[in-house]
């Protein structure tokens, strides 16, 4: 028989506002408090202590505008921050510190999310939405030098880039980026060259989120429809679809898979987080919890697999904390 | 003098002795002169000792007025004194005592002088006493004799120290002052003399001193009587120190030939004798062995023999038991030195066994004493700083020697403790301390440490003395050991139960003696002597506690324990006999037998202190010890009461002094009722016992134990909790009483693993949701769970598998025992709490919620300690109060509550809690929990068929705290409205008496009026459907406009709650819709002051508030009729058409209908619900309409409806009821009520004023008396008084 979902471990109220972004840092040691980062639609950032479960700071960088993307580098010290307010800006968290130390002017109005890269000690990539509609700039961090502008063909109107995903397969081959547009398509790009190196027509509806295993070179877009697709990319840089999954409401915001790559979870449109195993795709567990759209999911990097968490967040304002690693 | 004439005159007095012997050979016969009775001499002495204390307080000759004076002085000055003294008895039991004993005393002197064993002389002869002053003339014809220069005496003398019985423990101080005087007496020049006594010389030199004693000692050899003894000691008394010392010998020859002289004895003389003897010795030392072995022996000739011939007399004996004091006293350096040498172990013996048949057998308490402290001194362990401590070889050959004596002394001295109560406490107190002194030092393990093994071959000349020497080895060690033990137990039973708390108090010293020093040789004892200590530690006396206390808190200090593993083993043994025996002592004791043995248990645990680790890792330690802490701890469960207690406020509506905070103190824990003791203290000991487990054990091994036992079996469950709990606070070192420090301090950290552990076990599913009450509703609730939430990960299965179903039987044995369960567990989060202090909040995420839970439980036991509980945290962490701690830790209580919506096995949990946070909290809590109320309404939704009542539990409390926080706005602009509308009527009232142009204006008005009715105007019909559609049109606008103005949350709150309630009216069950009915009212209540949304609210419940009204049982009918009450009071003219359509005429029938059963029916009717809705139907009436501002058709149908109801057939309630309506229909309209009731009866004739109107006529004039005139005439009256008493208010025009 199978077993009911499970209930939330701890529900976090009180951004004030639907969560767009969320991000763990749950790496360090006994000492570190475990934190979690979320981005609501207000523009604040808050530091959430997993341990007390109360925010420890209310970072506010946007100008009130909506966050969409968190990412840390390098623990929790440094945040980096994507607002609606079209700057990225990067934190300095140590010793409580509040303070943006640097920022970058993307002047991008989209939605899509900048991707992040650590491809060396101290050297980062990140790929963003640039100004021109199609375009995508990738930066190297910290520097904030430009490393190259992807521009798709003239004529293939793509539309905007969606959702981004910077990857690095095994060996110190090159960084490449996939890119879901509003088409409806992934694209596989070179960064060294600037070509695109296949492209996938995969969704009818803008990919609205995709993630990546470089390990198993496979991926999975979510779009505004009631599919999920799974392509791969083969020896030849090719992508292909390799299956598909129909859902049963139409609506992914956000998908992500497990760093562990055994499963994932995604954040529909219909109130609800999806758990699949990664291998086949085999849905797992539906987490009903919230009362409106999921806007975000994330995966906690704890050391300790036992302790490691799941999180979402959702326009109903509230966070919810899953402990699912034991359970699937 | 000098050298040549000492040695002169020591070789004479030599002579002088050797003549005397010659003497008394040849005169063995000789009489004596049998002097007053020493009695009488006594008691005089006892008179004139007084009288001088009395008469010279103040010392005069400028010395500290302290300063005592020698012995010997005192002894002189007395004897001086005592011829003048006249006959006194004595106080004290002795001197009786003394008086009876007189006549024998005489009778026995000659057999005593008889068998004398040692007296060697007879009386005293002329001639040797001329021989011996022929001997002594030349010295005095040397011219030695000097003037004395002349000094005083001092005369103030403490005069019952010394020689008064009660001195036996400060004698040792006598020395050192004797010591003073012979400083001072050196030192100073001669005093002026006093005037109150003869000048009195003092002679400091040998030569004068001579001079001055010489007569006295040549008339005492001569003859021995008192007077010449007396002489002596008054000389005595005038002769330094130095001086006497150095005619010691000289000066003790006399006494001493006294003593022996030949033939029967007078006692007095020899009494006499004795004490001079004393004085002299206390004046000065012995420094030659042989003086000393030979005055011992002479001395104790003067003892009775322990077999045989009777005693001499008490004084006597008192006499010669001081000197032999007194002697050992001055005894010095090498004279004791040689004393206590092998040879003189016979003469020892037999000085030791005289005077423990003394003390053994006499019966005088001064002589017990003297004797005892006598021994004291023998075996040397008197405490005057005198006495040197003897060095190690010393030591052990004095332990070599005692040894022998050791058997005949510990158990005459046993015997002495054991002896009757009557011996005086003093007795016994000096038995027990010589006893341990003498044990102490034979027994010492340092001593028998250097024992060899083997004994050595003792040369053979001294092989006799040799044999009688023990050999101190191993065997005779422990032989002797286990006799001691004995002994020891017996004493220790028999003084530790001993009714004057100093013999306790010299037991502890006893055992502290015997534990610092022979703590391997008697460690069998032990167990007796350890348990002794321990139980004395609560003794009742202070002084013993706090001794007791000192000396176990050296113990442990010493780590004497710690370092003896023999001891510890003692104790770990102890310990366990008696954890064995707890049990069965708890059942067959009475309480303060139960004290006792549970301080003897405490005290064990204390003394093991950090070894406490040590036994409790022995697994049947352990055991046993939980066991009985387990079985002694068992509850008394039943109490019904307990059950009983409901918290009514929960249910049946918002409890105002809601503020519970303030009612609960700190410290209230609930009284707990034991099975096998009913006092508080043996539970406070248990509670220390458990502490100092805590305090010293390793709190992991402690914990797990008595967790297993938790989860063992629910008949340890609650023990098991509140040892938990216990444990956690002694671990802290909260509230614990221990000797020693432990070494090693708990962690915070371990503290809270400990403490999270046992929380998690605590707010288990199974072990917090246990049934402590069978209400039918939360039965059926769980019931309903059960199927639902079979699934085995359900959280809630868990719960609902140990939750008995309801036909299984649930005694309120078990419910109580739940009860208790669930307080101790409360209690023991809050001692948690206390104990980590503000680290505690961290746990407070899991911890508060749980708490708040059982704070919103329906026991009133649960509830209060819950509350209690949240005042622990508020305190630990640093709260203000209880709301603040509620305010602040909201997200973790709303995360709980809406995870716990979740699941409907929790859902009246939640919903529990979600009462209680709104309980003892304030407005400023309702932004953190709208969230969660949402979820509440939406839980309500998707479960209102099984959930509702649990719901609207909540939402009952919730809005009852809506009203709370937000409804002194709504009553404040309620009074205002009222005030307004009271204004406006007395307005009315005012213009009513306006003159005849009013009363014009109202007739014209009124002819028009009636044309209008009758028809006359044509567009009647138009006027009609004016009148309605003001009514009708703004309902349906109301309803589209109010969305517009955005609501306070409370409001709106207000709004969602009451949308529920309108799916919540037609309920099939009765009792959730009489609570829906009075959430409506609360919620009408809290949406008044917004009139836009109330009213189409109201619009929408109409219906069903109008089925409820009129086709329901009458309870609900009852609940509805008040909400329509508070309704209209809120919605006013709104409801006047409905009501009059919908309603009234439903009212007015049942009221017409009921109207007759209530007018035949007796008494019992009151207690009928038909009467109550009368009642209420009544009461409510008349403020309706007024509220409505019914029409008059509508008021007509009222007061007839109401009319029967003032027939004095009716039941007095209702008749003043219907009196009421009548009341109010006179506020709206007045005239129309009066003419109505008028109608009825009439008591006036109303004249017209002038002849041209008509005369009044009206239908009630000249009615015969009926069953309604009495209601009509007093209603009549009180509208004339408000009519008048308007028309006075009203200010002339």
């Amino acid at each position: 028989m199978a077993q009911p979902p499970p209930d939330p471990h701890f529900v976090l109220r009180g951004t004030g506002a639907a969560v767009h972004a969320l991000h763990f840092s749950c790496g360090g040691g006994e000492p570190d408090i475990p934190v979690l980062f979320s981005g609501s639609e207000n523009g604040f950032i808050h530091v959430w202590n997993l341990k007390t479960h109360r925010v420890d700071a209310a970072l506010d960088g946007h100008g009130r505008k909506s966050v969409c993307g968190l990412k840390t580098m390098d623990g929790k010290e440094r945040l980096l921050s994507q607002g609606r307010d079209q700057r990225i800006c990067l934190w300095d968290l140590a010793e409580g510190r509040t303070s943006v130390t640097d920022s970058v002017f993307t002047e991008n109005v989209g939605f899509c999310r900048c991707s992040l890269l650590k491809v060396a000690e101290g050297r980062w990539l990140m790929a963003t939405a640039a100004k021109a509609l199609e375009e995508v700039q990738v930066l190297e961090l910290p520097s904030k030098t430009s490393v190259c502008t992807l521009k798709p063909e003239v004529g293939a109107k793509l539309g905007m880039p969606m959702c981004l995903k910077l990857w690095q397969g095994s060996c110190g081959s090159q960084p490449s980026l996939l890119a879901g547009y509003e088409d409806g398509s992934v694209l596989l790009w070179n960064l060294s060259t600037g070509k695109v190196l296949s492209q996938l027509i995969c969704h009818q509806e803008p990919v609205m989120s995709l993630d990546f295993d470089s390990e198993k070179a496979k991926g999975i877009s979510g779009s505004s429809e009631k599919v999920l697709s799974i392509w791969s990319l083969n020896e030849q840089q090719n992508l292909q679809v390799q299956k598909t999954h129909r859902l049963v409401n139409a609506g992914i915001s956000d998908i992500t898979i497990r760093p562990d790559k055994k499963i994932l979870a995604t954040a529909g449109w219909d109130h609800r987080i999806r758990i699949f195993g990664w291998k086949k795709l085999k849905p797992l567990a539906v987490l009903d919890y919230h009362t409106a759209t999921v806007h975000s999911v994330s995966f906690s990097d704890h050391k300790s697999p036992s302790d490691r968490l799941l999180a979402a967040g959702a326009k109903d304002h509230r966070i919810s904390i899953w402990s699912i690693y034991t359970q699937t | 003098m000098d050298e040549p004439q000492r040695q002169r005159l020591h070789a004479l007095l030599r002579v002088a002795q050797l003549r005397q012997l010659l003497l008394q050979r040849r005169l063995r016969k000789g009489g004596h002169g049998g002097g007053p009775a020493p009695r009488r001499a006594c008691s005089a002495r006892g008179r004139a000792r007084r009288g001088r204390t009395d008469s010279n307080p103040v010392p005069q000759d400028g010395r500290p007025p302290s300063h005592p004076a020698t012995r010997g002085q005192r002894a002189a000055s007395t004897g001086r004194q005592e011829g003048q003294a006249t006959q006194r008895p004595p106080s004290g039991a002795g001197g009786r005592r003394a008086a009876h004993a007189r006549p024998v005393g005489e009778a026995r002197q000659d057999a005593a002088d008889a068998r004398c064993l040692f007296v060697r002389g007879g009386a005293c002869a002329v001639r040797a006493t001329a021989t011996f002053l022929t001997a002594l003339s030349p010295l005095i014809s040397l011219g030695l004799f000097v003037a004395p220069r002349t000094r005083a005496v001092p005369p103030s003398l403490p005069a019952r120290e010394g020689l008064t019985p009660g001195a036996g423990r400060r004698c040792p101080a006598a020395r050192p002052r004797g010591r003073a005087l012979r400083l001072s007496s050196e030192g100073e020049p001669a005093g002026p003399s006093h005037p109150g006594h003869p000048a009195m010389a003092v002679f400091d030199t040998p030569q004068e001193a001579f001079g001055a004693l010489r007569p006295a000692c040549v008339q005492l050899t001569k003859a021995q009587t008192v007077e010449n003894v007396a002489q002596l000691e008054a000389r005595l008394a005038a002769v330094g120190a130095g001086a006497l010392q150095e005619l010691q010998e000289y000066v003790l020859f006399p006494l001493r030939f006294a003593l022996k002289v030949p033939g029967p004895r007078r006692e007095r003389v020899v009494q006499r004798v004795l004490q001079c003897l004393s004085a002299v010795l206390l004046g000065t030392r012995v420094r030659s062995p042989r003086l000393l072995r030979e005055l011992l022996s002479e001395l104790c000739s003067c003892l009775p023999a322990p077999h045989g011939a009777p005693a001499p007399a008490e004084e006597l004996q008192l006499a010669a038991v001081r000197a032999l004091l007194a002697l050992m006293h001055s005894a010095q350096g090498d004279a004791i030195v040689a004393l206590y040498q092998p040879s003189c172990l016979p003469l020892l013996g037999f000085a030791v066994s005289l005077l423990l048949g003394l003390a053994e057998r006499e019966r005088a308490k001064q002589i017990k004493l003297a004797a005892l402290e006598c021994l004291q001194v023998l075996l040397l362990q008197c405490e005057c700083q005198e006495h040197r401590c003897l060095r190690e070889e010393e030591a052990q050959r004095c332990g070599d020697l005692f040894a022998s004596f050791l058997p005949g002394v510990s158990i005459a001295l046993s015997r002495i403790i054991a002896g009757d109560v009557k011996q005086g406490h003093r007795t016994t107190v000096s038995a027990i301390r010589l006893f341990y002194q003498i044990v102490g030092l034979v027994m010492a393990d340092e001593q028998l440490a250097r024992v060899p093994k083997q004994k050595e071959k003792p040369s053979v000349e001294q092989s006799r003395i040799a044999e009688l020497i023990v050999h101190r080895g191993p065997e005779w060690s422990r032989s002797t050991s286990e006799k001691l033990s004995l002994l020891l137990r017996k004493t220790v039973e028999l003084s530790s139960v001993h009714s004057h708390w100093k013999v306790r108090l010299e037991l502890v010293e006893l055992v502290q003696h015997l534990l610092s020093n022979c703590r391997l040789s008697l460690v069998d004892s032990f167990t007796h002597l350890l348990k002794a200590l321990v139980g004395l530690v609560n003794d009742e006396n202070s002084e013993v506690q706090s001794r007791c206390n000192e000396v176990l808190r050296g113990i442990a200090e010493q780590q004497v324990i710690a370092q003896s593993r023999a001891l510890a083993d003692v104790l770990s043994e102890n310990l366990h006999s008696l954890a064995t025996a707890l049990p069965r002592l708890m059942n067959s004791q009475d309480d303060t037998g139960k004290f006792s043995t549970l301080s003897l248990l405490l005290g064990y645990l204390k003394l093991l202190g950090p070894k406490v680790n040590v036994v409790l890792n022995s697994v049947s330690h352990l055991h046993r010890l939980s066991k009985a802490l387990m079985q002694v701890l068992e509850l008394d469960v039943t109490d019904v009461k307990i059950v009983e207690d409901r918290r009514w406020g929960c249910v049946g509506g918002y409890d105002p002094s809601g503020s519970v905070q303030h009612g609960v103190q700190k410290g209230r824990c609930q009284r707990k009722y034991f099975r096998f003791f009913t006092e508080e203290k043996i539970f406070q000991l248990l509670q220390q016992v458990c502490r100092v487990l805590g305090y010293y054990g390793n709190i992991y091994l402690l914990v797990d134990h008595f967790m297993g036992l938790y989860s063992e079996s629910a008949v340890y469950r609650k023990q098991a909790a509140m040892v938990l709990n216990e444990l956690i606070a002694g671990a802290a070192g909260v509230g614990v009483d221990v000797l020693q420090e432990r070494e090693v301090s708990l962690s915070m950290d371990d503290l809270k693993g400990s403490i999270m552990s046992i929380l998690e076990e605590y707010t288990d599913q199974a072990n917090w949701y246990l049934v402590t009450s069978i209400d039918t509703e939360e039965v059926s609730h769980e019931q309903l769970s059960v199927p639902r939430s079979g699934l085995a990960a359900l959280p809630g299965a868990a719960s609902s598998s140990i939750l008995p179903s309801p036909e299984q039987h649930i005694t309120t044995r078990t419910m109580n025992s739940n009860v208790w369960q669930l307080c101790i567990q409360l209690e023991g989060v809050g001692c948690f709490a206390a104990v980590l202090g503000r680290e505690f909040r961290l746990l407070l995420l899991s911890a508060l919620y749980p708490v708040l839970e059982k704070a919103g439980d329906k026991t009133l036991l649960i509830s209060e300690t819950a509350q209690g509980t949240l005042v622990d945290i508020c305190e630990a962490c640093g709260y203000d109060s209880v709301q603040s701690l509620i305010n602040e830790n909201s997200d973790y209580l709303v995360n709980g509550i809406s995870l716990n919506l979740r699941q409907l096995a929790h859902q009246p949990h939640a919903a529990q809690v979600l009462g209680t946070m709104l309980r003892h909290s304030d407005a400023s809590l309702l932004p953190l929990v709208e969230d969660v109320i949402q979820d509440v309404l939406s839980a309500l939704d998707q479960s209102y068929n099984d959930q509702a009542s649990t719901f609207l539990g909540v939402l009952h409390s919730l809005m009852a705290a809506l009203v709370q926080w937000f409804g002194l706005s709504c009553s404040k602009e309620h009074q205002q409205r009222q005030a307004a509308e009271g204004q406006s009527r007395t307005l009315s009232h005012i213009q009513q008496e306006i003159t005849s142009q009013e009363v014009e204006r109202f007739f014209l008005d009124y002819i028009k009026q009636k044309q209008i009715a009758e028809g006359n105007f044509s567009d009647s019909g138009d006027e009609e459907a004016d009148e309605v559609s003001p009514l009708a049109k703004p309902e349906p606008s109301n309803c589209d406009t109010e969305g517009e103005t955005p609501l306070p949350s409370h409001a709106q709150l207000a709004k969602d709650v009451m949308e529920r309630c309108i799916h919540l009216l037609s309920d099939r069950n009765l009792r959730v819709r009489l609570k829906v009915l009075d959430v409506l009212e609360l919620c009408v209540t809290v949406l008044h002051p917004h009139g836009n949304h109330l009213l189409p609210m109201a619009h929408r419940v109409w219906p069903a508030l109008v089925t409820r009204l009129i086709s329901d049982d009458p309870l609900a009918v009852l609940r509805a009729f008040k909400v329509l009450c508070t309704l209209a009071q809120k919605c006013g003219d709104f409801l006047r058409q409905r009501f009059s359509k919908d309603v009234l005429p439903k009212l007015t029938s049942s009221l017409l209908s009921q109207a007759a059963a209530s007018a035949r029916a007796g008494p019992v009717y009151n207690h009928t619900l038909a009467y109550k809705l009368q009642l209420a139907v009544l009461q409510g009436l008349g403020s309706l309409c007024e509220k409505l501002d019914m029409g008059e058709s509508d008021l007509n149908k009222v007061a007839d409806a109401c009319l029967v109801y003032l027939s004095a057939k009716q039941p007095m309630k209702l008749q003043e009821a219907a009196q009421s309506v009548f009341r109010h229909l006179m506020r709206v309209d007045p005239d129309s009520t009066w003419l109505f009731l008028t109608e009825v009866c009439c008591p006036h004739p109303y004249e017209p004023p002038h002849a041209s109107l008509q005369p009044v006529k009206l239908r009630g004039m000249g009615r015969q008396r009926n069953e309604f005139t009495d209601s009509i005439l007093l209603l009549l009256e009180e509208l004339q008084q408000r009519e008048s008493a308007g028309a006075q208010r009203a200010p002339p025009p």
